[in-house]
C-alpha cells in the first residue's frame, strides 16, 4: 500500500492559493491509492496549462505534452503497454477548444483510457481569455462584452461520440471527486471526469451552476445532452 | 497497376532487371493511366521519354502516346487486336490487361510458361479469378502469335526480384521489428499503411496527423518502436510533434513520401522539395537525421537501421522518399538484397533504477531510457532539469542544449561515391535519382556521382570529398537546387544545377543531354 507522501514531488506548488487543483491533485492522489495502483504503472500525459503544470507535483509516470495533445499520446501508450493506467489530462482549452478532435475520436473509439478535464472556464495561464467553454455572456479579457457563444460541453461530445464513462464533479468536493476519479480508473474503455473549478482569479465572474447531484447515472448517453447542471456519474456504460 | 507488377516480376524471372514506373491522375477510375515497363540484363534503370512497344486501351490513350513510341516501335490498340472482346467472352473488362500482357509477351518471343507462374503466384489466393486470368493470358498471347518478326530475346541467368520503394520500406520496418505505426492515407505512401496492416505491428489510423506522430511518441514512450508515414500536407501537421520528440528525447521515424507541392499541388506525382523542410521544420534547434534511400537495398537497409539511430539517439528520424520511388517497382539481384542485415539495436538502456534521471548528463549526451512500468519518471516539452522537472534556469538550459547538441557528434557515413575515385567533375544526388543516374554514368566515363543518403547532419567528409573535383553539377527533383544550397551552406562549395520540378523523374535521355551541357 502506497501513501500520499509517495506520491509527491518535492518541487514547490506554483497554483495560485485558493486554486481548484490543489484538491484535484489531493483526489486523484486518493484515487491512485485507493485503486492500489503502483505509481510507476500510472502514466499521466499532461496538457499546457495550469491545471497540467500537475507534472511536477505528482509523483507518478508523468509526461508533459503539448496544448490540445495529451489524448493522443495516452492512446499511443495504452496500445503499447496495456497494463499501465494511462490518463490524459487537460484544461477545457486543451480538450475542449485545441483538441476537441482527440476528444470526440477517442470516444468514438472507446479508447481504454480515462481523460481528466479540468474545466475551469477561460485560459488560465495566458491570463483569462474566453475559451470553447466559456459561458454564453461571460465578461472575459477577449471578450469584453459578452462571449458570444454557447459553452461547448465535452461531456456532450463525448456521449454522442460513444463514451462508455461520463462523469462530471467540483473540484471542491473533495469525496466525491475521490469517489468519481477512483471508479474512472477503474472503467474499461474510454472514461471523461470534468471537473468544474472556476478560476479564481479570471472567472471570478462566472457563476458556477448550482450542482444537482445524481444518484444514479443515466440509462442512455444521450440523457446527458443539455444537462449541465448535472453532477456526479451521468452515464456508465458497461 | 497489378498487371504492371505482373510484368515486371515475370520479366524477373526471365533474368531482366525490371523498373515499372506507374503515372496515374488523382482519381479511382479512368484518366490517363499508364505505366512504362523498362527492362534489360544491366542493373540501374531510369525511366525512357521513348518507348519501343505500346499498348493503349482505347483510342484516346493510342493518341495521347504516340509520339512517345521510336520510329521503329510497334503500337497495339486493345479493341484492335480482341483483347477487350476476350475480357467480354470471360465477362470479367479487367481481363482484357492480362490478355494485353498475354500479347506482349508473344511479342517479345518469350516463354508463356514463365509468364503463367507469375500470374499464379500474384493471384492464386484467388481461384475464379485465376482461372479467369490465365484464360485471357492464353487467348491474348494467340493474339501476338500471329504478328510477323516477333523479338526474340534471352535474359541473364541470375535470380532477380522486384518490390516497390514502399515495400521494400515495409520489409526494413517489420524487420526491426516496429511496435507501433500511425498513419493517415496519404498519396504516396497508402501501400505502407496497407500492407503493415496484414502484419503484427499496432496500427494505428488517427483522426488527422497530428493524433498520428502525438501517439507514435506515446507509443515509444512506453517503450515499444513506432513510426508514422505520411506525405508533405501531413508532416505539416506534425511539425510541433517532432520539435517535442526533440525536446522529450523520444525516437521515432517519420516517413515523409514527397510528392509534387506546394499545398495539395499534383497529388500523385513525384517531388524532392521537403528536403530543407525536413531539416528545418519545428519550433527551437534539436538534433534529429533525415535519410534518404536511393534503391530497394538503401530503402529496406535504412526503413531498419532509422530504428536503431532513432533508439540510439533518442531523436527523430525522417525517411525522405518520394512518389517516384514509393509506388516505382524496382530490381536488385536477390543474393544482393538479402545480403542487407538488420540488427536490432535498442539504444542505451539504465542498469540500475535506482535514483533515475530519465536527462541525466552524460558525455555522449544520451542519457538511459527507462519506461513507464519500470521506475517513476517525468518526461517533458518543457525545457527541464536532469529528473525531468521543468526548469527555466539559464544554467541548466545551456547544459541542457549542449547535451542534446552532442548527441549526433560521431555519426559516420551517410553517401558512397561511384565511378573514378577522383573526377574533374562531379555529379552529386540524393534519394531516389540514385539509380537514374548509375544508368546513365557509363555515358561520361570522366566523371564520378556522390549519392548522399544522409543528408542531415550532412557527412562530415561532405566537403573534403566534394573539394577534389573542379566542377560540381547538383542533379535534384525540386525548383530551386535545395541539395546544392545545402552543401554551399556546410562546406562554401557552388554547384551547378540541374533541376526538374514537373512532377516526372529524370528521363535518361533527358538527363544525358543535361549533363552533356558540361562535358
Amino acid at each position: 500500500m502506497i501513501d500520499e507522501k509517495q506520491l509527491s514531488t518535492p518541487e514547490e506548488i506554483t497554483w495560485c492559493p485558493g486554486c481548484g487543483a490543489y484538491a484535484v491533485l489531493a483526489a486523484l492522489k486518493r484515487a491512485i491509492i485507493q485503486n492500489n495502483l503502483l505509481p510507476r504503472n500510472v502514466v499521466v500525459t499532461y496538457d499546457i496549462g495550469c491545471s497540467a503544470n500537475m507534472v511536477n507535483f505528482l509523483n507518478v509516470c508523468g509526461f508533459a505534452t503539448l496544448h490540445g495533445r495529451s489524448i493522443p499520446v495516452a492512446v499511443g501508450i495504452k496500445t503499447v503497454n496495456p497494463s499501465l493506467t494511462v490518463i490524459a489530462q487537460g484544461g477545457e482549452g486543451g480538450i475542449v477548444t485545441e483538441g476537441a478532435n482527440h476528444l470526440i475520436h477517442a470516444a468514438q473509439r472507446d479508447d481504454d483510457i480515462t481523460v481528466i478535464l479540468n474545466n475551469n472556464y477561460v485560459f488560465g495561464l495566458t491570463t483569462g481569455q474566453a475559451s470553447a467553454a466559456t459561458p454564453r455572456g461571460a465578461i472575459t479579457r477577449s471578450t469584453p462584452s459578452g462571449n458570444p457563444y454557447e459553452a461547448l460541453s465535452a461531456l456532450e461530445l463525448a456521449a454522442v461520440a460513444g463514451g462508455t464513462f461520463l462523469a462530471r464533479t467540483l473540484a471542491v468536493d473533495l469525496k466525491r471527486t475521490t469517489e468519481i476519479l477512483s471508479r474512472a480508473l477503474e472503467h474499461r474503455g474510454f472514461s471523461l471526469v470534468e471537473i468544474v473549478q472556476p478560476c479564481i482569479i479570471w472567472a471570478k465572474e462566472i457563476k458556477t451552476p448550482t450542482p444537482f447531484w445524481l444518484e444514479k447515472p443515466f440509462t442512455t448517453a444521450m440523457e446527458v445532452i443539455g444537462q449541465s447542471n448535472f453532477f456526479g456519474i451521468l452515464y456508465n456504460y458497461k | 497497376m497489378q498487371s504492371g507488377a505482373i510484368l515486371g516480376k515475370a520479366l524477373n524471372r526471365v533474368g531482366f532487371f525490371s523498373l515499372v514506373y506507374p503515372e496515374y491522375p488523382s482519381r479511382i477510375r479512368g484518366g490517363d493511366n499508364h505505366l512504362q515497363v523498362v527492362f534489360s540484363t544491366e542493373p540501374f534503370l531510369a525511366p525512357e521519354e521513348k518507348i519501343n512497344l505500346l499498348l493503349a486501351f482505347g483510342k484516346k490513350n493510342l493518341v495521347i502516346h504516340l509520339p512517345e513510341l521510336v520510329s521503329n516501335g510497334w503500337a497495339f490498340e486493345a479493341a484492335e487486336y480482341g483483347l477487350e472482346e476476350i475480357a467480354r467472352e470471360l465477362g470479367n473488362p479487367l481481363t482484357a490487361n492480362t490478355a494485353g500482357l498475354g500479347l506482349l509477351w508473344a511479342v517479345l518471343g518469350l516463354d508463356l510458361t514463365v509468364l503463367e507462374k507469375e500470374i499464379q503466384e500474384s493471384l492464386g489466393e484467388k481461384e475464379a479469378i485465376l482461372a479467369l486470368n490465365l484464360q485471357a493470358v492464353r487467348a491474348g498471347y494467340e493474339k501476338g502469335q500471329v504478328i510477323p518478326d516477333k523479338i526474340k530475346l534471352a535474359g541473364t541467368r541470375q535470380k532477380i526480384m522486384s518490390l516497390t520503394g514502399n515495400e521494400a520500406f515495409v520489409r526494413g520496418i517489420l524487420a526491426a521489428q516496429c511496435d507501433f505505426a500511425a498513419i493517415y492515407p496519404m498519396t504516396p505512401i497508402n501501400s505502407i499503411l496497407t500492407d503493415l496492416a496484414k502484419t503484427e505491428v499496432k496500427i494505428f489510423r488517427p483522426e488527422d496527423e497530428i493524433a498520428g506522430i502525438m501517439s507514435a511518441l506515446g507509443a515509444a514512450y512506453a517503450g515499444g518502436r513506432a513510426m508514422v508515414a505520411t506525405s508533405g500536407g501531413g508532416f505539416s501537421l506534425m511539425v510541433e510533434g517532432l520539435s517535442l520528440a526533440g525536446m522529450a528525447e523520444i525516437p521515432v521515424v517519420i516517413i515523409l513520401g514527397q510528392r509534387t507541392g506546394p499545398s495539395t499541388g499534383m497529388a500523385t506525382f513525384s517531388s524532392q522539395a521537403d528536403l530543407n523542410f525536413a531539416i528545418h521544420a519545428g519550433q527551437g534547434e534539436f538534433p534529429r537525421i533525415v535519410l534518404a534511400p536511393g534503391d530497394l537495398r538503401e530503402a529496406y537497409r535504412l526503413a531498419g537501421e532509422a530504428f536503431n539511430l532513432a533508439e540510439r539517439y533518442q531523436v527523430p528520424v525522417i525517411l525522405l522518399t518520394d512518389k517516384y520511388l514509393a509506388e516505382s517497382r524496382l530490381s536488385v539481384l536477390a543474393e544482393d538484397f538479402k545480403k542487407v542485415k538488420i540488427v536490432i539495436d535498442r539504444g542505451k538502456r539504465p542498469r540500475q533504477l535506482a535514483h533515475y534521471r530519465r536527462y541525466q548528463i552524460t558525455s555522449d549526451g544520451i542519457s538511459p531510457r527507462a519506461f513507464p512500468g519500470e521506475t517513476v519518471f517525468i518526461t517533458n516539452s518543457y525545457e527541464h532539469d536532469e529528473f525531468g522537472f521543468s526548469t527555466d534556469e539559464a544554467a541548466i538550459r545551456e547544459e541542457m542544449m549542449a547535451k542534446r547538441g552532442r548527441k549526433l557528434a560521431n555519426l559516420n557515413g551517410g553517401f558512397e561515391i561511384y565511378g573514378p575515385e577522383s573526377a574533374q567533375t562531379t555529379l552529386i544526388g540524393w534519394g531516389s535519382t540514385k539509380e537514374i543516374i548509375l544508368s546513365i554514368l557509363k555515358e561520361f566515363p570522366k566523371m564520378n556521382f556522390v549519392h548522399f543518403w544522409r543528408l542531415w547532419p550532412l557527412p562530415k567528409e561532405a566537403g573534403e570529398i566534394l573539394r577534389q573535383a573542379r566542377k560540381l553539377i547538383v542533379i535534384e527533383g525540386n525548383f530551386s537546387g535545395q541539395l546544392a544550397g545545402l552543401i554551399e551552406s556546410q562546406t562554401g562549395l557552388k554547384s551547378e544545377k540541374i533541376l526538374k520540378d514537373n512532377g516526372r523523374p529524370f528521363f535518361r535521355e533527358e538527363l544525358i543531354k543535361r549533363i552533356q551541357r558540361y562535358d
